[in-house]
Formats: C-alpha cells, sequence, structure tokens
C-alpha cells in the first residue's frame, strides 16, 4: 500500500471516529418533525386514564398546530424508575407527570422548571390555593397538582350483594372491616380483600385512626417498631384465617389494577386511590362501588385528601413556553376537563369543579359522590413526605413478604423495617 | 468444520504480505484499526469503572452532587444490611444450581451430537438457538408465563406458579440460565472433536468399555475445554440479572427469593437511587468474582490435564 492511501486512511478513519462522537452530542433538545415543536410528555395510569389523555393531548395539538406532543405512559413501579433514571441523565420529559413522594427530591435536584416565569401562559388563579402550595419547594412553585385524591375501600359490587353480607356504610372500623372480610370469606369463598399488611398507604391510615403519623414533621419516623408489629401482627392473622389474600397473590401487586386479586378476580375488595380505581370497571363484571377506609376504633378517620398527582416540566426542556401552555390546558381548559374527567382526580381548578361537577357520569360520578360523602370528615393531610419515602414504599412491601410467606415474625420484619427506614432517612 | 479452516487462512496472510516496512510506521496502522476499540474501551468501560469507585465512597442520588463518605458505603453493606447478605446467600445458591446443571447438560448434549451421523450441523443449531433468545426480554417474560399461576408448569405438575413460591422461583430463574447451554456445547463439541482417535482406538484395545474410556480418555482430555467453560460460566453467573429481573417482575420477590447480587444492586441505585451505594456493591462483587476466579486457576492445577506437558 503507496503511503499516501494509508495517511488518507488515517484521515478518514479519524473523520468516521469523530463523526460518532458529534452524532452521540448532537441531536438533543432539537426539534423534529417538519420544522413543529416537539414535546415529550409522560405518566403513568391505567388504560382509561392513558385513553382519555391520548384523546385529551390531540385536541391539544388541534389547538396548537406548531405543536407535536408524542407521549408515554407505564404502571407506576415502572415509571418512577424509568422518571428517576432519565431525570439524572438531563434527559426528563418536557411534561411530566409526578408523585406528592418525588415532588422534593426532584425540586431540589434541579430536574424541575420554577413555573411562576412561565405565569403568561399558566395560570393557576383559579386553583385551590391550599391545594397548590403543595406544589412548591421553598417557595418555588415546580409542579401543578392535577387532581384530589383520597383512599378507598373498592368492591365487586356483585359478589358481595350475591354473598348476603350487608353492603358497607358511611363509616367502619378497622374491626368491623376485618369481621366483614371474614364473614366475606366464608359466604365467597375467596378472601375479602387484598391482604393490606403490604402497603404502606394501608398502614398510614391505621396509624392516623390513632392519633398517629408515619412521619414526624422533621422527615423521621413517626411510629415505632411496636406499632408495626401490632400492624403486622393484625394483617397476618387476618390472612391465617383466609379473610384476606394469601402471599402468593399479595407479592403480585405491582401498583396496576390488573395484577390486584380483585382484578384477578380472587377477592371481593381492594384498597385503592379512588381515580385509579376506574381500572377495575373493565374487570370486575359485578360493577365496582367505593365504600370509605376504615378508622380508628373512636371513629378517627384514618384517610385524607391529598394531591392525588401532580404535573411538572423538565428544567432542561428547549420549549418551556410550550410545556406552559400544555400544562395550562390540562388545568385549565373546559373542553380537556370535560375528557379526563376525575381519571386523575377530582379537578383542582374550582371554577371547572364546579361547572364539570354536576355532569360527570359513571365512575368520575362514583368518585365525586365518594369525596363529596366524605367533605368535612376528613383530617388534614400530613405533610409532603421525606425523599427517602420513596424507596421505603417498596421495602415495606419486601419486608411485608416475610411475614406473610411465614419466613420471619411480625416483630421480627418490623424491627428490619425499622432499621432500613432510619438508615434510608439518615441520608 | 470452519475451526480447522481459520488456521490454514491465518497462515497464508503473512506469506502474501508485502515487503514489511518499518516498525514504528506498523504501530501507528495498528493503533489506528484498534482506535474504534480502544476509544470504546477507554470511554465506555475504564471511564465509568473509574467515575463508579469514585462513587462508591460518596453517597450520591443522582439529583444531587456527590458526597464524601469514606467507607461508609462498604461498613453499612457488611454490618448493617440484612437484604445485602440475603442477596449474597441467594448469588450463591444460584451460582451451585446453575453452573454445574448448565455445564452437564452441555457436555451430555455435546457428547451425542460428536456419535451423530447425520443431522449434527442442525441439531448443533437447534441447541444453540435458546442461547440467541434466551438474553431477549421477551423469553424471560414468556418464561415467567409458563412458571406462573395457571401456566404450563402449573397445569402439568399441578405445583401451583414457581414464580410465587420462595423455595421455587429461584430454580425457575436458573432454569432459563440451564437452557441456555448453547456457548458451552459448541466449545465442548470443539474440544471432543480435537480428542485424537488413536486414543480411543487404543483404550478399546486395551478392553475399555464406553464409560471407561469416557472416564480415563474424554475425561482429562477435555479437561481444559471443561475447566475453560466453568471459569466462564461462573464469571457470568455470578453476574446474572436479566432471567431474575424478568421471572420476578423486576422485584426479586417473592420474599426476596430471587434477590441476586445485581438484582439487588440495581434497586439499590436506580429503586432507591443510592448510586453510591451501589458502586460499592458493584466493586465488592468485581473483587469476589476475581478472587472466585484465581481459585479455580488455583484449583485447576491439580484436575487440568494438558496434553502437551503429557508430551513433555
Amino acid at each position: 500500500m503507496p503511503r499516501h492511501r494509508t495517511t488518507g486512511f488515517c484521515a478518514s478513519a479519524a473523520a468516521l471516529a469523530l463523526c460518532a462522537v458529534l452524532a452521540g452530542c448532537g441531536g438533543s433538545g432539537e426539534s423534529a418533525g417538519g420544522g413543529k415543536v416537539v414535546l415529550r410528555y409522560t405518566w403513568w395510569g391505567n388504560p382509561d386514564r392513558a385513553e382519555r389523555t391520548e384523546q385529551a393531548v390531540a385536541l391539544f395539538e388541534k389547538q396548537h398546530p406548531d405543536v407535536d406532543v408524542t407521549t408515554s405512559f407505564s404502571g407506576y413501579d415502572a415509571y418512577k424508575q424509568k422518571l428517576a433514571t432519565q431525570a439524572a441523565g438531563g434527559d426528563a420529559p418536557d411534561v411530566m407527570q409526578l408523585d406528592y413522594r418525588q415532588i422534593d427530591q426532584y425540586a431540589s435536584g434541579g430536574v424541575l422548571l420554577d413555573l411562576a416565569k412561565q405565569k403568561s401562559v399558566l395560570r393557576t388563579s383559579e386553583i385551590d390555593q391550599g391545594l397548590l402550595a403543595t406544589g412548591r419547594v421553598d417557595d418555588v412553585q415546580y409542579a401543578i397538582p392535577q387532581g384530589r385524591g383520597t383512599e378507598t375501600v373498592a368492591y365487586d359490587v356483585g359478589t358481595w350483594k350475591k354473598s348476603g353480607v350487608p353492603l358497607p356504610g358511611k363509616s367502619w372500623t378497622w374491626s368491623q372491616w376485618a369481621d366483614t372480610m371474614r364473614a366475606l370469606a366464608k359466604k365467597t369463598g375467596k378472601p375479602g380483600a387484598t391482604d393490606p399488611g403490604q402497603s404502606e398507604d394501608a398502614f398510614e391510615v391505621w396509624l392516623r385512626g390513632q392519633g398517629k403519623t408515619l412521619y414526624t414533621e422533621d422527615g423521621g419516623l413517626g411510629f415505632t417498631a411496636d406499632d408495626l408489629t401490632r400492624w403486622w401482627t393484625f394483617t397476618d392473622k387476618l390472612r391465617r384465617e383466609g379473610a384476606v389474600s394469601p402471599a402468593e397473590q399479595t407479592t403480585q401487586l405491582d401498583g396496576s389494577v390488573e395484577n390486584t386479586p380483585l382484578g384477578r378476580g380472587t377477592s371481593v375488595t381492594d384498597a385503592n386511590w379512588d381515580a385509579p380505581a376506574s381500572g377495575f370497571l373493565a374487570l370486575v363484571k359485578g360493577g365496582v362501588a367505593l365504600a370509605p377506609m376504615p378508622s380508628g376504633e373512636d371513629g378517627t378517620p384514618g384517610q385524607y385528601f391529598k394531591p392525588s398527582m401532580f404535573v411538572g416540566v423538565s428544567a432542561n426542556t428547549a420549549h418551556p413556553k410550550e410545556a406552559a401552555q400544555l400544562v395550562d390546558f390540562l388545568i385549565n381548559d373546559r373542553q380537556a376537563a370535560k375528557i379526563l374527567g376525575a381519571s386523575r382526580g377530582i379537578p383542582v381548578n374550582e371554577t371547572i369543579r364546579a361547572e364539570i361537577g354536576p355532569q360527570l357520569k359513571d365512575f368520575d360520578k362514583t368518585i365525586a359522590d365518594f369525596q363529596a360523602s366524605l367533605e368535612g370528615k376528613l383530617k388534614d393531610p400530613p405533610q409532603a413526605p421525606p425523599a427517602g419515602d420513596n424507596a421505603l414504599q417498596s421495602t415495606f412491601q419486601r419486608d411485608y413478604d416475610q411475614v406473610s410467606y411465614e419466613r420471619m415474625s411480625p416483630r421480627e420484619a418490623a424491627e428490619n423495617y425499622i432499621t432500613e427506614a432510619k438508615a434510608e432517612l439518615r441520608s | 468444520m470452519t475451526t480447522t479452516a481459520i488456521p490454514t487462512e491465518t497462515k497464508r496472510v503473512p506469506a502474501a504480505a508485502p515487503k514489511r516496512r518499518p516498525k514504528r510506521e506498523r504501530e501507528g496502522a495498528a493503533w489506528v484499526f484498534l482506535s474504534p476499540w480502544v476509544l470504546g474501551a477507554i470511554v465506555l468501560t475504564l471511564l465509568p469503572m473509574a467515575v463508579s469507585l469514585y462513587l462508591s465512597f460518596t453517597d450520591y442520588d443522582l439529583f444531587n452532587p456527590p458526597k464524601w463518605v469514606g467507607l461508609r458505603n462498604y461498613v453499612q453493606m457488611f454490618t448493617e444490611d440484612p437484604r445485602y447478605w440475603r442477596s449474597v446467600v441467594t448469588t450463591v445458591t444460584y451460582v451451585v444450581i446453575a453452573v454445574p446443571l448448565q455445564l452437564a447438560l452441555a457436555l451430555v448434549v455435546a457428547l451425542a451430537l460428536k456419535g451423530m451421523k447425520r443431522g449434527k450441523a442442525f441439531y448443533r443449531s437447534a441447541f444453540y438457538a435458546p442461547s440467541l433468545l434466551g438474553a431477549s426480554m421477551s423469553i424471560a417474560l414468556v418464561w415467567r408465563a409458563v412458571f406462573n399461576d395457571g401456566g404450563t408448569v402449573d397445569n402439568l405438575l399441578g405445583t401451583g406458579g414457581w414464580v410465587n413460591k420462595p423455595g421455587w422461583s429461584l430454580l425457575a430463574v436458573a432454569l432459563l440460565t440451564v437452557w441456555q447451554f448453547g456457548a458451552p456445547m459448541v466449545i465442548f463439541l470443539a474440544g471432543l472433536q480435537q480428542i485424537p482417535a488413536e486414543l480411543y482406538e487404543a483404550a478399546a484395545v486395551d478392553g475399555a468399555g464406553k464409560w471407561r474410556q469416557f472416564l480415563s480418555v474424554t475425561v482429562p482430555m477435555l479437561s481444559p475445554v471443561l475447566f475453560f467453560n466453568l471459569v466462564l460460566q461462573t464469571i457470568q453467573a455470578f453476574q446474572v440479572f436479566t432471567p431474575a429481573f424478568a421471572v420476578s417482575a423486576g422485584k426479586g420477590g417473592p420474599a426476596d427469593s430471587t434477590l441476586v447480587y445485581t438484582m439487588y444492586l440495581y434497586d439499590r441505585g436506580f429503586v432507591a437511587s443510592h448510586m453510591g451505594y451501589a458502586s460499592a456493591m458493584a466493586w465488592v462483587l468485581l473483587l469476589v468474582i476475581g478472587v472466585v476466579t484465581a481459585v479455580l486457576f488455583r484449583t485447576s492445577r491439580s484436575w487440568v490435564f494438558y496434553a502437551s506437558e503429557g508430551d513433555r
């Protein structure tokens, strides 16, 4: 090979290598699709929410012909892992749905845009001020609440009625609830409920019914190993009696309604948040109705209203204005509100809530009526949980697995959890 | 066989090459040809490794800058984390089940294929196929369905879904690995074909039966290949992730029974956002694999037989 050809080869090889590097760097933040602005919007939820969100997004694209919105959604567990990885890589979606548990971490990590900067296109005046404040961290509005939710006992109306056990009333205590689950199990031959032992949310309701809290104001644990031992002893006994789901069923929970025992048709009820409970409609033939969560033995309610989810904008977005417009549309647009209904909880825009409220139908109405029945009865929500809670939620479920598979006593598992929680909250 | 074709080819190349250029220039050309690999190794392997070593001494949640914490991650891992030790036990159990099973199966199939007169190429490809498919997520999901409640295994054996039973779930994961025995099988097959036929003839003349021939000819002659496969598969088994992740639906359950080391590492890093802790775990794993490999090499002196040594 003559020498000049070698040099030429070297040069072209180097050029090729550089191209590869440049290709890797270019492209981010650029808009594709024929000069249109492209926004990425992601959320978690059930197929019902997905369908309605797609419809609303299509309407937004019609109103803003220069904007193209690409969407994606998944179950909550998968969503939060993916979002964390994307956010860490500086590649968070332009518009993202966020949970109460994520706000603190994402805001302090510089992932979210200060929405006050987009005031001109993002109106917040009609949002319940108390609720709006839950999206602030250090007095900066990083996220807008998208709906109001509360926990509920969703039940299979057909199966329950057939069993002859009296339907749930306006309130019940945990021991009345337990007796009812036993009765349902006896009459129907299947467990009354999903084993609530795995759920940090259910545990919080139980704690609050006794005047305690999950976390203290300074972000420490608000309960002791004794409290958790009592809770897990209570649920462990119910599981052994067959009143709540067996370990093999409970372990398959992943945040989607499809994988709950109620969704699979192997139990009569499931404790869940009210908005996602709409997903049961497609799965449960006998119809779905909502009952309140059990209260403390003296009637102290444990459940509370909280912002069911938030929507925020990435600090790295190339199109902050269009992203804010999409947020504004999701929160304040009347037509969008009609399409979305209560799929993310009852709307936070008060004008829309008053206007749309009476027109809600089907399961949206069920949710609205359920929330109305609790209005004024519930205690104030706790403050936003500390950042470590995000991981502790799954730790809680795993430690309970050890109890339900009878590998540890409730006491051992509870002490394990306290150790892990303290390490988690310390860092 | 393609394996025998390769040496003749490499022999021809230097013969056909033009007269040699000065050494330095040839080295330059070598670096140019190596550059894609070298760049890749530096940017995608060495640099991240260095970063991960640094991160292992920090508290890093992905969002805020890393905070230096010295050895705290390591101390916490060894003294305050019961789940860490459970993942270690699970991983060792997995290695002890999966590696011997996989190698035994690979060897049995290779022996069967070796004696085949017709259709060898077809069966070799057919048995190799799972190794190509097995790495994909879709197969792992099918695996989960097969071993789930109401799945094939449940219907055939009536045992319920293995993936929801802590005593059985790890076996379901191991079987997915064992099923992908194609790579060691092909290596075994190549090794078997290298054993001179005279040895078997001589053994037969001495009155050795099939079993005796296997123990006294095949096993010692194959021991270098066996050793190679053992080391490779052991290293891979310690790092198992995808099958455990998919079969347990990403949770390492039930009751942490499939929470192998890398699953827990992933959990700490990406679910709990403790990248520092996860990095420390990764470095401990690297050291452990290094030690295990060294031990295997040490023991190999007493059982691996190299034919060239025999000649000496």
